[in-house]
């Protein structure tokens, strides 16, 4: 059965068929910005500024409290400093699963350790006597973010950066199913999802399942010319719009953030 | 069982309870404990075949339990896999630090308590997850050798497929060498129905009957009777799989 | 009135606690005979006890005593029979507990020690209901063998043992056991002539 999502007048209205980019000037070049409903997922090089447009991209929150950073790389005190830096809004929804991956996981793998060397002291006995259950609530991280997303409202914005914390320490198949399932809510309820991940942590397989279930897919490069860097975004699917592929080449600046210098069509 | 055993268990010793599946060692080996506590002895239960909660669920139909016994600490029962997640454990084999580590903590919990009655049930569950046959040889070896050390009169329950005559005790070939008393349990089958045994083969520092005994499992404990000598004419020992 | 042999009554009066009294009954005075024995030992000298059912299901012989007005709730009654019959255990008394089989000699002797374990009169019988049908299911000495051990148990537990036959269908070895280990005999024995 066809799950309905009703939309007021007033928000389609107001948030239009497509959301910026966060970036300007790319946003031109791609008449007007990314449709809303759409996923998009970003293939990486390392040091191609993915990280930064990830941030970016939550920027034009339209909505603060229906938009979303889940992080797996990053702390909240460096994105704050990073948004705070640019002037983004920093009254969105901000979740650092690296972080409590570390909090969670290596403090129980400390914990052990001190066990092990120390020993059992009485209060750890007595606890120990009375715990029945292992605590498992720790480790489904992928469970956790999924259910983020799906909790969403309508046109809700939100970013994953990136997909490789969970590539690492999931069976990559049930990645992919769970990005169905974010696929599904992300178009059903005219939200933008944008989803980063490594090229290295993935196989061909993958990647081209990904690439299948995306609505639009960059890849982000970066290449030495002489002794400079260039950073680019290839955006190499654009669904029911192949006139949109293109190649922008970009640099970082302190106004804009990511500041693109040209975008070429390719298609 | 006092009576088999002329007085009961020594001090000190580990027992090995091997029995088939359903021969009522977990009862037996609560019923020792519980007795324990009710002559203030701290007492502590490690389970490692089933979670705790049900291990306690179960033993409550019987009357010589008393779950005060366990709010109140007199006796401990502590589930394996949660100790096994807290000493980094959650894995599917053990090596000999891993083996170490959980010699350690059963000690330091032995000793820091003060336990003198211990039931591991089973040590066949536990040992599976230590793969190499040396290695399970040195952790019973070590482990019976250190709580002998604390006064810790300890069972080990182990799991058996058959409790014949001709069989052996231990399912790694060195639980019943390192044992000082050993205690097999079983079925007969006699026309088709089966009766519980109970049979001590070995108890060092007593003069124990050697005879079999058929036990029930009442909810006042296990009880025992000698069986009938002209019953093992038409009786055959049970033996799960055939 | 169900009409009882007092003469049983006046015999069972010279037995103590420790002793254990053979009844030989007839195919056709049983269950007067069984009556007989057991009504003076719950009314006359206030005992409770174990009655262990191998002849027939425990139920038939409670309402058997139902209707000749004898209220036996207060004894408990191992069944060994229902156990083979489907449905047999479903019963709506709660002093009849059940064992398989007659064959599981050791098994019934456990459950009526934790039987007088648990009941809380303080001077108790036993009685087997009968030799003859364990007679059916279990070896020759091994029934002898278990008769011995039963009667001995009961005797160093100041528990009076009843133990019912019709002699000529029990086995010789057996009945020769109950004669040489019994301490009394009441003997209702009948021969019927076809």
């Amino acid at each position: 059965m066809d799950k309905q999502v009703q939309f007021s007048k007033e928000d389609e209205e107001f948030f239009g068929s497509v959301g910026s980019f966060g970036v300007p000037k790319f946003d031109n070049a791609m008449h007007g910005g990314v449709p809303r409903g759409f996923l998009v997922v970003g293939f990486t090089d390392v040091g191609s500024g993915s990280e930064l447009f990830a941030k970016q991209f939550t920027s034009p929150a339209e909505e603060p409290d229906n938009t979303i950073l889940i992080s797996t790389n990053e702390s909240e005190l460096e994105i704050a400093r990073v948004y705070n830096k640019y002037r983004w809004p920093t009254d969105i929804g901000v979740r650092t699963l690296g972080e409590e991956y570390n909090a969670r996981v290596l403090e129980k793998e400390l914990l052990a350790s001190r066990y092990r060397l120390e020993g059992f002291k009485l209060p750890d006995i007595q606890r120990l006597a009375q715990t029945r259950f292992v605590d498992d609530d720790t480790q489904d991280f992928l469970t956790e973010m999924t259910n983020e997303i799906m909790a969403m409202g309508p046109y809700f914005r939100a970013v994953i950066d990136s997909l490789d914390f969970f590539m690492q320490r999931e069976d990559p198949s049930r990645v992919v199913a769970m990005l169905r399932m974010m696929q599904a809510h992300t178009q059903l309820h005219r939200g933008i999802l944008f989803i980063t991940v490594s090229k290295d942590t993935i196989t061909p397989a993958i990647k081209q399942e990904m690439a299948a279930i995306a609505d639009m897919v960059c890849d982000f490069k970066v290449r030495t010319i002489g002794s400079d860097f260039e950073t680019s975004m290839t955006v190499t699917k654009f669904r029911n719009a192949p006139e949109n592929l293109s190649i922008m080449v970009y640099r970082v600046t302190p106004e804009e953030g990511i500041t693109p210098e040209t975008v070429e069509r390719i298609a | 069982m006092d009576e088999i055993l002329r007085g009961g268990i020594p001090y000190g010793s580990t027992v090995l309870a091997a029995g088939t599946c359903g021969s009522g060692k977990t009862t037996m080996g609560m019923e020792f404990l519980v007795r324990g506590a009710l002559a203030g002895e701290a007492c502590a239960h490690f389970t490692a075949t089933e979670p705790s909660v049900k291990l306690l669920e179960n033993i409550r139909q019987y009357a010589f339990f008393d779950m005060n016994m366990i709010d109140s600490g007199l006796i401990n029962v502590f589930d394996m896999d949660v100790l096994y997640s807290w000493l980094g454990l959650d894995k599917a084999s053990f090596d000999l630090d891993d083996v170490h580590a959980l010699i350690k903590a059963i000690v330091d919990i032995v000793n820091t308590i003060g336990v003198t009655r211990l039931v591991i049930d089973s040590v066949t569950t536990l040992c599976y997850k230590i793969k190499s046959e040396q290695l399970i040889r040195d952790f019973l070896f070590t482990l019976g050798k250190k709580l002998a050390t604390l006064g810790c009169t300890t069972i080990l329950i182990s799991e058996i497929t058959s409790a014949t005559e001709n069989a052996h005790w231990s399912s790694f070939g060195v639980e019943e060498a390192i044992a000082d008393g050993i205690i097999v349990m079983g079925d007969v089958e006699r026309m088709g129905h089966l009766l519980r045994f109970l049979q001590v083969v070995k108890m060092r520092g007593t003069a124990h009957s050697r005879a079999k005994h058929a036990i029930e499992l009442t909810p006042l404990g296990v009880m025992l009777t000698p069986m009938l000598k002209w019953g093992a004419v038409s009786d055959k020992t049970s033996k799960w799989g055939q | 009135m169900y009409e009882l042999d007092q003469r049983i009554a006046e015999q069972l009066t010279e037995v103590s606690l420790s002793s254990s009294v053979q009844v030989r009954c007839g195919n056709s005075n049983a269950f007067m005979v069984t009556a007989s024995t057991l009504i003076p030992l719950m009314q006359m000298f206030e005992m409770g006890g174990v009655y262990i059912c191998a002849t027939r299901g425990a139920v038939e012989i409670i309402e058997a005593f139902n209707s000749i007005g004898v209220d036996v709730s207060n004894i408990q009654f191992i069944d060994l029979v229902s156990s083979g019959i489907l449905g047999g255990t479903d019963v709506p008394y709660d002093n009849i507990t059940f064992v398989d089989s007659p064959i599981m000699l050791e098994s019934v002797l456990l459950r009526t020690l934790y039987t007088l374990r648990i009941i809380s009169s303080e001077r108790n019988f036993v009685l087997i209901d009968s030799v003859n049908a364990l007679a059916i299911y279990n070896e020759e000495r091994m029934l002898a063998e278990y008769l011995h051990t039963f009667i001995n148990t009961f005797r160093q537990r100041e528990v009076l043992s009843i133990i019912l036959n019709i002699p000529d269908q029990v086995p010789p070895a057996v009945l020769s056991n109950l004669d040489l280990y019994c301490t009394d005999l009441i003997d209702r024995g009948q021969v019927v002539i076809h």
